[in-house]
């Protein structure tokens, strides 16, 4: 495929330019191909959306946005040297990060070795801002373990006698999805709501009728997917069939694609998913952000596309404010400093962060409702009540 | 563990049994049949299930009507594939060259489903997708039911065509000694043929019983030659009855072990007993003479 080694612009043969001058180079790694290769297309459609809309109107400090895009196939290896080569060899002035937790770890290292300010769209998981990391920052207004967030405070706020008393987890072995089970386990057990089931099974599962049969034998009474696509539609079949009732059942990434109500047909009622992103929300550049994408692609984006949307958003308000972007220490160490000491406007929001890079936010809770899937919580930007006992599915 | 968890659970490792003998029997039959190992059997299992989910989204029909266009497409493929490809394979490295060339076709397919129908995850959505049947306070899914039922009628089909009629016996005499097959004037080459599409046939119906109830993407293969060779190689190679009664028990052993030792440490199981088989019992535990000749 085309794909394989995708550079978007023709600044490989003008070869290693030193920044400056009426461009500046922004050097991106991406899993076009392999296992991330969807999310890693949206993210590339974010970027590209983004670049355009800032050339189309006058670029950043007065000079065009190139992006040198580069295929890392999804390994982490990869992505370590098409970061080294875009730094070293392409004359980047600015980096952006790659998808996912696995690749954005072993990217940032590279980006840190260079002291380049380093803004990432999908680095969720705990363990990215365990690395002593002080130019990584996550464009998104939340880690894993904080996505449930909202959903834990509005369970606790049920009185006591309808409130959930058990509850199951099934997570993918994968540091987001468990992350973002676990976060919200963590909280429900602290309350005492008691864990009857908590299975960890690995990415490669093709078979969810054990798993199934144990969550349906427990009764609990909310059942909690740290899931991906194919899994959390699996177990949500699966759960089906054995005849599963709960009274609350939350599952994350999967309920928010466009694909999950064709698969799962009319029973998607009732589900609970946390998102970082939609299209509707009221900020006032994401009304600029769905314009332009939708205009550019002819579909409103999702949040893939929004996180690398934020991304550049956060480096332009970097540049903005210091006034440079070139490669050189003192220009990257500048930008890394402002972003920790300032919050930011986004398409997501406000974001700020802590020392770590992590951002200082929760995700909205999202839920079936009459069929469309509405923000339910937090309070101040609900679409709709949340519903509560969950329809049968 | 509670009763009704166990009986749940035999219920289902019954089930996924049925499927892993349905899935697994075209692997054995290409090796028993020319010794082809046949890594693009599981690819061609995601195509039927991809023609299976496309052919209802275009008509609206039930996808186990899609079998009446794939089985004879697929044993067309099957005996056009080793017509053209496998029998051009030389004779002294037929096994090993096998493994690259369907390695290939696999690649073929897996690129050519992701050119087609994009990367994005798919699954046929029937109006009995989660529908179940009650028994002694356990479910029998429906669908997994309607799998489980396509892989005996098939299995069984296959065991009656391969000991009742003449081109089974055929078939069994150019897997048992193909020259001897030749000496008493059975065409072992055409014989071949049929033998490569009837395994590309199961593999139809193995992969419209898989999408009945599995989310479906490209990459998916990959995750299903792993244990099914696992299933072939415990089973004996080249033993049908060995491919199921081995897709049974290690069926059977997944869905129980997972109650006590997780779902991780249920899937290494295939690993065990594909490591325990190449230990102790090369020939496969359950494959009897035929498959010892390999």
């Amino acid at each position: 495929m085309a794909s394989a080694a995708l550079v978007l612009t023709g600044c490989l043969s003008s070869s290693a330019g030193q920044g400056g001058g009426d461009t500046i180079r922004i050097g991106i790694s991406l899993p076009l191909t392999g296992d991330f290769s969807e999310p890693g297309k949206g993210v590339r459609r974010g970027y590209e959306a983004w670049a355009d809309y800032v050339n189309a109107r006058g670029g950043l400090l007065g000079r065009r946005v190139e992006l040198m895009i580069l295929d890392d196939q999804s390994s982490a290896d990869r992505v370590a040297a098409d970061y080294e080569k875009l730094i070293n060899q392409n004359g980047a002035d600015l980096v952006f990060g790659p998808f996912s937790t696995r690749l954005v770890i072993p990217a940032a290292q590279v980006a840190k070795d260079y002291g380049f300010l380093f803004v990432e769209p999908a680095g969720a998981a705990e363990e990215v801002f365990a690395q002593g990391f002080d130019n990584l920052f996550y464009a998104a207004p939340a880690v894993a373990e904080d996505h449930y967030n909202h959903l834990a405070a509005a369970i606790l706020a049920i009185p006591p006698d309808r409130r959930p008393r058990t509850a199951a987890y099934a997570a993918m072995d994968d540091p987001f999805a468990q992350g973002t089970a676990y976060g919200l386990k963590e909280k429900l057990e602290r309350a005492g709501i008691r864990t009857v089931v908590d299975e960890v099974y690995p990415p490669n599962t093709t078979d969810f009728g054990s798993i199934a049969a144990k969550i349906a034998d427990s009764r609990a009474d909310l059942v909690v997917g740290g899931t991906q696509y194919q899994d959390a539609v699996n177990l949500i079949v699966t759960l089906r069939q054995l005849g599963y009732q709960p009274a609350m059942a939350a599952f994350s990434t999967a309920p928010t694609n466009p694909e999950f109500p064709k698969a799962i047909g009319a029973q998607t009622e009732g589900i609970l998913s946390p998102t970082g992103y939609t299209p509707e929300a009221d900020y006032p550049s994401n009304k600029e952000f769905v314009a332009h994408y939708t205009a550019m692609h002819g579909s409103t984006p999702t949040e893939d596309e929004a996180n690398a949307w934020t991304t550049g958003q956060v480096v332009a308000a970097a540049v903005q404010a210091v006034g440079c972007a070139d490669p050189d220490l003192g220009c990257q160490r500048r930008l890394i400093d402002w972003l920790h000491g300032n919050s930011v406007d986004t398409v997501v929001g406000e974001l700020s962060w802590d020392a770590t890079g992590k951002p200082r936010g929760a995700h909205l809770i999202q839920q079936y409702v009459g069929g469309q899937i509405r923000i339910v919580l937090p309070a101040d930007t609900k679409e709709a009540d949340l519903v509560h006992p969950k329809p049968t599915w | 563990m509670s009763g009704s968890l166990l009986l749940q659970s035999l219920l289902l490792g019954v089930l996924l049994g049925g499927l892993y003998a349905l899935l697994a029997a075209g692997l054995t039959l290409y090796f028993g049949v020319m010794r082809v190992v046949m890594l693009a059997h599981s690819a061609f299992l995601i195509l039927a299930a991809y023609l299976a989910w496309f052919f209802t989204v275009e008509t609206g029909l039930d996808p186990l009507l899609s079998l009446v266009f794939t089985v004879p497409l697929f044993f067309g493929i099957g005996v056009g594939m080793q017509r053209l490809l496998i029998s051009r394979l030389r004779p002294a490295t037929l096994t090993m060259m096998s493994v690259l060339l369907t390695f290939s076709i696999a690649l073929v397919i897996e690129g050519m489903l992701g050119f087609a129908f994009t990367g994005t995850h798919r699954r046929i959505s029937l109006s009995y997708s989660g529908a179940d049947i009650a028994l002694f306070g356990a479910s029998i899914p429906v669908v997994k039911l309607i799998a489980f039922g396509l892989a005996v009628v098939s299995l069984a089909g296959l065991y009656v065509l391969l000991k009742a009629t003449r081109f089974g016996q055929a078939l069994r005499a150019t897997i048992q000694h193909g020259e001897a097959a030749q000496l008493v004037g059975i065409n072992t080459d055409r014989i071949a043929g049929y033998g490569f599409g009837l395994g590309l046939a199961t593999a139809a119906i193995g992969g419209t019983a898989l999408a009945l109830d599995s989310t479906i993407y490209p990459s998916l293969h990959w995750h299903w030659i792993g244990p099914l060779m696992a299933i072939i190689v415990v089973g004996g190679l080249g033993s049908i009855p060995g491919a199921a009664i081995a897709a049974m028990v290690l069926g059977l052993g997944q869905s129980l072990l997972q109650i006590p030792l997780g779902t991780t440490w249920a899937q290494t199981l295939f690993y065990v007993a594909l490591f325990a088989t190449l230990m102790l019992h090369p020939q496969g535990f359950f494959g009897g003479r035929l498959a010892q000749r390999f």
